[in-house]
């Protein structure tokens, strides 16, 4: 989810639909890019979860999907148990127990 | 109020082993920071640098070998700046063993995202960073 966001197209993408719906020529005409460029970076974030796609006869229309982004404690969630993960490694590789080793 | 995450591990040390890698940089080094300044004393400075990311914050508790409790946040973040969440580490004996408990609590709610949205392009961008520098 995170990489879809690394590029800045997608993230203007993101800030042009956060607020209302859109439908994709609509979002193309904010870029200099192509429209099958900006209809790949919709299909990047709806893929990973950050859009909602509607059609409405032909059109499609795009939406932030906000519950998507539970940034930082989502990010925490991982950080602190591998943080601890690696911390159990590095205590336990510094100070084996003696009689661990079987020396 | 947002809810704290938490995270604990056994560790075959006793605490008294465990607790300066909270609070040395020299131990700090090996497990959570690329970089790192500690002050480990009541109001002193921790900085720390996690995978390209300042994260700053100040000890509040310091209580060898059982308890540290420290600031936290990401300097330059408006999200999630320094002092802005609170990290507290328990350290149990078991045995010769250590249960060590982290809960990280007041973290950046839902409500600051409605009231910041500028800031998300930039927000985002470091997000995306992170996640792009972390190995999995």
């Amino acid at each position: 989810m995170l990489r879809a966001l690394a590029d800045p197209h997608r993230r203007e993408i993101v800030r042009l639909i956060q607020d209302t719906e859109l439908p994709a020529g609509q979002i193309a005409a904010h870029f200099t890019l192509t429209q099958q460029a900006v209809s790949q970076h919709l299909t990047v974030l709806k893929r990973a979860g950050l859009l909602e796609e509607r059609r409405e006869g032909t059109r499609r229309l795009y939406r932030f999907q906000p519950a998507s982004l539970e940034p930082v404690r989502a990010m925490l969630d991982e950080f602190w148990p591998d943080a601890l993960q690696r911390l159990k490694r590095v205590v336990e590789r510094d100070h084996p127990k003696r009689g661990a080793e079987g020396s | 109020m947002t809810e704290p995450v938490t995270a604990s591990v056994r560790i075959a040390a006793p605490p008294e082993v465990v607790f300066p890698y909270f609070t040395d940089p020299a131990l700090a080094v090996k497990w959570i920071a690329n970089a790192a300044y500690l002050d480990a004393r009541p109001g002193g400075t921790l900085a720390i640098d996690v995978r390209g990311n300042p994260a700053r914050g100040e000890y509040l508790v310091v209580d060898p070998p059982h308890r540290v409790v420290f600031t936290w946040g990401i300097e330059g973040r408006q999200d999630f700046l320094p002092g802005s969440s609170t990290v507290e580490v328990v350290l149990q004996a078991d045995g010769d063993e250590s249960v060590v408990t982290l809960t990280h609590r007041d973290l950046p709610s839902e409500d600051y995202r409605r009231s910041h949205r500028e800031g998300w392009g930039e927000f985002l961008g470091l997000l995306a960073e992170r996640a792009g520098s972390s190995p999995a």
